[in-house]
């Protein structure tokens, strides 16, 4: 496989996983608003602080409220992580790699492109229409790893696509539980209580894991119990600790392995000891900027071993494994 | 609304499926009973269907303008040209011969230059030439083919006759949008397809991966085929990615490739460096190797020729096969093929008047309203002067451009491209075309069954370049009783 496409196909499958995700963390804020009492409240840009483009986002607009944070984060192309930009991205990238991709899985994306350039702009609107456009969008994005898993061998380029949905998923699960390090509370410690459990419900829902959680958690809701199972339940798909797992498998199928695998082990270990006994904003935002500085760490390692090769090695390399 | 041949006129044009009549050829009358039993909603349907088709399916190509490159859906008729497969059968023939001769004519040109010595081709029509690359004199690639893949463009005149108007060496594009159109054909009227025996055509990615796979230099091991692309920006990105997609190959860029010290080409991958045998550039040669050609290309490959001469990677085209992709050399393409193959041309030229030679140049000049002067290296159309149409300043202008340079241009008459029956809003209008099918030569000859129908999608228009109003028909080659 050629390192260019195996990048092209690594960065196609962290787009669409953002984009998903990202669609994910607007809908579960919107519920949240629906929910807590009216002296809780939530900052829009709590949104763009969680996803990183707080500062972007301050260049192109004057103030941060709701219609146009939202509009940053769907359908402004000069945010390359908006959900326009990312599935734009993945379509392009898709472009480059028709050969190595069933051609169904091309039209499935195109598909999901169109849909989003055609009805984007519905979404920043009403919270109603909101909704409805952005399950569209995960439905349509949900097809394609459909598509994905079942139509296309599970071979080196099948890897890269796992490598970089799994990453990205990692990454994102850190930041949709990170919106509730930004949350603040009522003052009335009844309604405080009330609104924290609406708010861990809620990060349950963006991750469609309430359901999972019921069922191998319990029924009660609790800060430090979700942030455990969302981190560290070997099972569910949407976990930094499954996805870890993936990443592992996916590596174990590559070649040359090893120096991106410590890496994965190393983040690994550190998740393992970590305690979430403690959920306060303080410790919980640290504990997650951890991680997601660890996850950096293992896509520098992916990038130096697969998509930048220094040839002379990358010769030897090969002379040794004819 | 039902689609009828009555009252259609292909106004004294030689119309591909009726006749003067006003009746369907024999070729298309299962067409038109077909057609004649749809009713308008259900057409439009189908017509609605193919358009969201091509969407999802992206076939697409790539218009430059200053607002950026723009991805156009690919202009489809749905009313296919057709074409008896006793005519085709001439045609493919006249085809393989022509490429045949070329081939013959290419080898020797880089070698011996029997047929300069013999007095058939002038020395001065090979100096003049841009494509003729010194690099290449000397080698002998395998089987002695240059041009592995050939487009030729076929056009019809007024009274039925199809001349070969342009041989492609270079890079021809087009096959892949031939392919789809097929696939689309199928969706569109599978009733059709079932009743008439209408020759497929999806057996061509094979057929080309056999044709690039037999100039690996190495035996014993399936070679490793990559299609060299200029990259995405480039408008036929889609069909790079298309053919290396149908024939298991890899789609490769300049910088996705490496000559190593010992003269072979590699491909860099996730696991290090691996051996490339054969290459199907889809990039001219002036940008294929910045050590040998233009050294500012980075779409090419530093040492790519080294290789080739080294006889290390095939590359297809050869390079310097253009040599025979030239308005004056295509005049001397009849002459060429009764010089090695001792045979007459099955497909004959457009009449053509080279200007180097003063009395057809003082025919050209004197007749200039009435011809087409064509520049010998350009190709897409660029620098003719089209003499009907042109006013007489810019007659002028071209007279001093035809004295001051003479073997750079040829003149040929300007003539009257055949019709088809097209789909425009609810009903049948003549539209202007022409034909291009691929031949492929190695070890083997393979010609397309019929091939990619071009077609003017403006009234009266005879460009029918897909970047400037053109469209595309599917080709059927069908049998007659």
């Amino acid at each position: 496989m050629l390192s260019r496409v195996a990048e092209n196909l690594y960065w196609m499958a962290r787009y669409l996983e953002r984009a998903e995700n990202t669609a994910r963390f607007i809908n579960s804020t919107t519920q949240v608003l629906l929910d807590l009492p009216r002296a809780a409240s939530i900052g829009w840009d709590v949104l763009l602080k969680v996803a990183g483009l707080d500062q972007l986002y301050h260049e192109h607009y004057a103030s941060a409220n709701e219609a146009d944070i939202l509009r940053f984060l769907i359908l402004d192309a000069r945010n390359p992580g908006s959900i326009i930009a990312s599935i734009h991205s993945a379509r392009e990238n898709t472009r480059t790699f028709r050969e190595v991709l069933p051609m169904e899985i091309w039209e499935r994306i195109n598909a999901l492109y169109l849909y989003v350039r055609d009805n984007a702009a519905r979404a920043t609107h009403g919270r109603s229409q909101r909704y409805e456009v952005l399950n569209g969008i995960i439905e349509r994005r949900q097809s394609v790893i459909g598509l994905l898993m079942g139509s296309m061998s599970h071979d080196l380029a099948y890897q890269f696509t796992k490598l970089g949905r799994n990453l990205e998923r990692a990454d994102m699960t850190t930041r949709i539980i990170d919106v509730n390090s930004a949350v603040r509370l009522p003052d009335d410690p009844a309604a405080a209580e009330a609104a924290r459990e609406r708010l861990w419900m809620s990060t349950l829902n963006a991750l469609s894991a309430y359901q999972m959680y019921r069922q191998h958690v319990g029924v009660h809701v609790s800060g430090p119990a979700v942030v455990r199972f969302l981190l560290t339940d070997p099972h569910f798909p949407r976990t930094v600790e499954h996805c870890l797992g993936e990443i592992e498998s996916c590596l174990s199928e590559l070649v040359n392995y090893h120096k991106p695998l410590n890496v994965a082990r190393h983040a690994w270990r550190r998740l393992g000891a970590m305690d979430f006994s403690d959920v306060s904003p303080e410790t919980l935002h640290h504990n997650l900027d951890q991680l997601q500085a660890d996850l950096a760490a293992l896509h520098d390692a992916i990038s130096r071993q697969y998509f930048y090769l220094h040839q002379k090695t990358a010769i030897q390399e090969q002379g040794m494994t004819q | 609304m039902s689609l009828t041949a009555s009252r259609y006129d292909a106004g004294g044009f030689f119309d591909e499926l009726i006749d003067a009549d006003g009746q369907p050829r024999p070729a298309a009358r299962a067409l038109f009973a077909h057609l004649g039993a749809l009713d308008g909603a259900t057409l439009e349907a189908r017509r609605q269907a193919v358009n969201a088709a091509i969407m999802t399916m992206g076939i697409t190509f790539t218009v430059y303008s200053e607002a950026g490159n723009i991805d156009r859906a690919w202009p489809f008729d749905i009313i296919p040209r057709v074409m008896a497969r006793k005519e085709w059968a001439r045609i493919e023939a006249g085809l393989k011969q022509r490429l045949t001769a070329l081939n013959l004519f290419i080898d020797d040109l880089y070698n011996a230059q029997r047929i300069i010595r013999d007095g058939v081709f002038p020395r001065e029509v090979l100096e003049g030439s841009r494509s003729f690359r010194a690099q290449c004199v000397g080698m002998t690639p395998r089987f002695g083919v240059w041009a592995h893949v050939c487009g030729t463009d076929l056009v019809r005149d007024r009274d039925g006759t199809v001349y070969v108007l342009e041989d492609n060496l270079r890079v021809p594009s087009g096959v892949s949008y031939m392919l789809e159109n097929r696939q689309l054909m199928k969706r569109l009227f599978p009733e059709l397809f079932q009743e008439t025996a209408i020759a497929p055509v999806d057996d061509y990615p094979t057929r080309l991966h056999d044709t690039l796979a037999a100039l690996s230099p190495r035996t014993g091991v399936r070679p490793v085929i990559a299609v060299l692309t200029p990259g995405i920006f480039n408008s036929a990105y889609f069909e790079h990615s298309y053919l290396a997609q149908k024939m298991g190959a890899f789609l490769v860029e300049g910088s996705d490739l490496v000559v190593d010290d010992d003269d072979c080409v590699y491909m860099k991958t996730i696991a290090g460096l691996r051996r490339v045998d054969v290459i199907y550039r889809r990039i001219d040669d002036d940008f294929l190797d910045p050590e040998v050609f233009r050294t500012d290309s980075v779409l090419g490959v530093a040492g790519l020729m080294r290789a080739w001469r080294a006889g290390n990677v095939g590359i297809a085209n050869a390079p310097g096969a253009g040599v025979a992709d030239d308005k004056v050399v295509y005049a001397y393409v009849p002459k060429v093929i009764r010089y090695y193959l001792d045979q007459d041309p099955i497909i004959p030229n457009v009449p053509s008047y080279l200007c180097m030679h003063d009395d057809e140049r003082d025919h050209v000049l004197a007749n200039l309203d009435r011809l087409v002067v064509k520049p010998a290296n350009e190709s897409g159309g660029y620098g003719m002067l089209i003499g009907p149409r042109a006013t007489a300043q810019e007659r002028a202008t071209f007279a001093g451009l035809i004295r001051a340079n003479p073997r750079n241009y040829m003149a040929q008459p300007t003539l009257a491209l055949s019709t088809a029956p097209t789909l425009i809003d609810d009903h049948l209008e003549p539209r202007h075309l022409d034909l291009r099918p691929f031949v492929l030569q190695s070890d083997r000859l393979y010609a397309t069954t019929g091939g990619l129908t071009r077609v003017a999608m403006q009234a009266g228009s005879l460009v029918v370049n897909s970047s400037q109003g053109g469209g595309a028909k599917d080709t059927w080659i069908v049998d007659v009783d």
